[in-house]
């Protein structure tokens, strides 16, 4: 009986601490397990008795790379719960600073984390000799997401300017005109890296996923819409719970989200791409269909190509709010306590991201649950990882690690993300 | 000595001041605050050492002061040339979370993009958790690493004018 075991302690260039066991016996996969080791970092407890004026702080201190995520799914989840409706100026300015976020992450995952996976290389700084201008470029899309965060979110990382009800304070229109030049220069490196990747080699792969995405009646989601599936689902955020269910596995610190009636399930670029790409403007379509990039793209090694688009849709729509862009008559709404739930779920760079807060009359928090992209993704990275291992079987050790590896990245994981929700039972004698 | 020359010197401290010893960068350069020569420039960044290669950029000379896990003796303060030598694995092992200052290092340096001249002041550190303080033989360093910087300062602007 032959028995082929691979094994990535750590599995590099993804946010955080994860690794993979694969086993192979008699020239079949017989289990594949992406362990996240990350420590329980207990989020949903530490919230349990802060007052709602804290969300957005505490939440912003989840990831280094998505605070904006956690931010904007916090404040529109208390916000539901309060009855608070936001200025349109607020509205536009949040979506400014989720572009930002878009832009600075997904730079960094499609050129420093990703790319090195297609062209061979062990990472982005031996990959940078030979392709130093992409790095370059990379690193100038980066900093202008960063200039966005820092300007909107009072800096890059961890940001500290959002409030219930808006912005502790909101820019003017002279504070945004640098950011606008700086986008053009963005929006053609955007481009320039889309046709970069577009000339990579994409590994075979057909995925019948069910996509989930938020859907919005008028835009490309981010902050607000309904959730539906590529399989039909349509519901309100608040109904998030009766159609997933978290469940934890033995090997992880990070629980698995599945549907309850069809289990595993898509979220991201590819899913959003699929389900709104009708809310795309026609010049980025027509980019798209230039680097031949399909309607519904269900290869996940040409996830990388959606994500590059979406840098450019990004780069576009932050322009587009800035030209439109009148300051607020008020930077927040103001915010009363009472005794309720709220639910929101936006579009983080990796896929929807849900908050669902219980408020007490105080506005203390009795109850939260978050649940971010990764944790929704896993089941699709093991299907993904079976599926790829059983193609590459005939690749020697190296190489089929090698692509174990790149399929796990073709999904952007954030394992810190994932881990913050481990269910402690103390059993006390 | 014309404009164009002229050294222009940066000192960036890098650490997170909330997180006890990794914060002892941004204390060191909050000293040095008003001690500096004219034409030395002092920033503070925590997280993305990434960005420290557009933070450089421009700059002849600069000094990066950060805080390392301890390996030998914590308040050690280590004193490191990275202009032609990479940063030790034993001083930044990789993180699975950011890109640190080693890895910035290399990748700036395959991009052509170092300054001609690039030193690191690594204090060695005992406590990083949140909301700590600096330990006491980590701030007891303190001074001393912005003596030996304040040393230097003037000690690499004559390196760059015999470079240049």
């Amino acid at each position: 009986m032959a028995t082929r075991t691979i094994r990535v302690d750590y599995i590099a260039r993804v946010e955080g601490e994860s690794s993979l066991d694969l086993r192979i016996r008699n020239g079949a996969v017989e289990t594949v397990r992406l362990s996240i080791f990350e420590p329980p970092r207990f989020f949903e407890a530490l919230l349990r008795g802060r007052g709602y004026t804290e969300v957005l702080d505490i939440v912003a201190r989840i990831c280094g790379i998505c605070p904006i995520a956690y931010q904007m799914s916090g404040v529109h989840a208390i916000e539901d719960a309060l009855g608070i409706a936001v200025d349109p100026a607020i509205r536009a300015l949040r979506r400014l600073l989720y572009c930002g976020e878009w832009i600075q992450s997904h730079a960094l995952h499609i050129v420093m984390l990703h790319a090195p996976d297609f062209l061979g290389y062990p990472d982005a700084i031996a990959m940078a000799r030979d392709h130093g201008e992409a790095v370059e470029r990379a690193l100038a899309l980066k900093k202008t997401g960063n200039e966005l965060l820092r300007l909107l979110g009072g800096r890059e990382i961890h940001p500290i300017n959002a409030r219930i009800g808006g912005f502790y304070r909101v820019p003017n229109r002279a504070e945004l005109a640098p950011v606008a030049e700086a986008l053009k220069g963005a929006r053609d490196r955007a481009i320039d890296t889309l046709l970069w990747v577009a000339g990579f080699p994409f590994p075979e792969c057909v995925r019948d996923y069910e996509f989930v995405a938020l859907r919005h009646p008028d835009e490309y989601p981010m902050n607000e819409g309904r959730i539906v599936s590529s399989a039909g689902l349509d519901i309100a955020v608040a109904d998030y719970e009766t159609e997933f269910i978290e469940r934890q596995v033995p090997y992880s610190t990070a629980l698995h989200s599945v549907m309850k009636q069809r289990g595993v399930y898509l979220v991201g670029p590819m899913a959003r791409y699929a389900l709104n790409r009708d809310h795309l403007p026609a010049e980025i379509r027509a980019l798209a269909g230039e680097v031949g990039l399909e309607p519904v793209c269900r290869n996940p090694f040409r996830s990388i190509l959606v994500r590059s688009l979406e840098v450019v849709y990004a780069c576009d729509e932050a322009l587009r709010l800035i030209a439109a862009y009148e300051p607020p008559v008020r930077p927040f709404v103001p915010a009363e306590p009472r005794a309720a739930v709220g639910y929101a779920c936006t579009e983080a760079p990796r896929g929807i991201l849900y908050h669902q807060y219980r408020l007490d009359q105080d506005g203390t928090i009795l109850e939260a649950s978050l649940v971010p992209p990764t944790a929704q993704n896993q089941g699709v990275i093991e299907e993904d990882l079976r599926e790829v291992a059983t193609a590459a079987l005939d690749l020697k050790e190296d190489a089929l690690q090698a692509r174990c590896e790149q399929s796990i990245r073709n999904h952007d994981p954030c394992i810190s993300c994932a881990a913050h929700f481990l269910k402690l039972q103390v059993h006390r004698a | 000595m014309s404009a164009s020359d002229r050294p222009l010197m940066l000192v960036v401290g890098i650490g997170n001041p909330d997180r006890g010893d990794d914060g002892v960068g941004p204390v060191i350069v909050r000293r040095l605050r008003g001690r500096v020569p004219p034409g030395t420039s002092v920033r503070e960044r925590s997280g993305d050492a990434l960005a420290l290669i557009e933070d450089w950029k421009g700059f002849s000379s600069v000094i990066v002061v950060d805080a390392m896990a301890q390996i030998t003796e914590p308040g050690r303060i280590y004193r490191l040339e990275l202009t032609s030598n990479p940063l030790p694995v034993a001083f930044a092992p990789p993180s699975t979370h950011a890109f640190g200052l080693a890895e910035t290092v290399e990748l700036a340096r395959n991009l052509h993009r170092l300054p001609p001249f690039l030193i690191a002041y690594l204090v060695e550190g005992e406590q990083f958790e949140t909301g700590a303080l600096l330990s006491p033989m980590v701030a007891k360093a303190v001074e001393d690493a912005v003596e030996r910087i304040l040393t230097e300062i003037p000690a690499l602007s004559e390196a760059w004018r015999d470079h240049a």
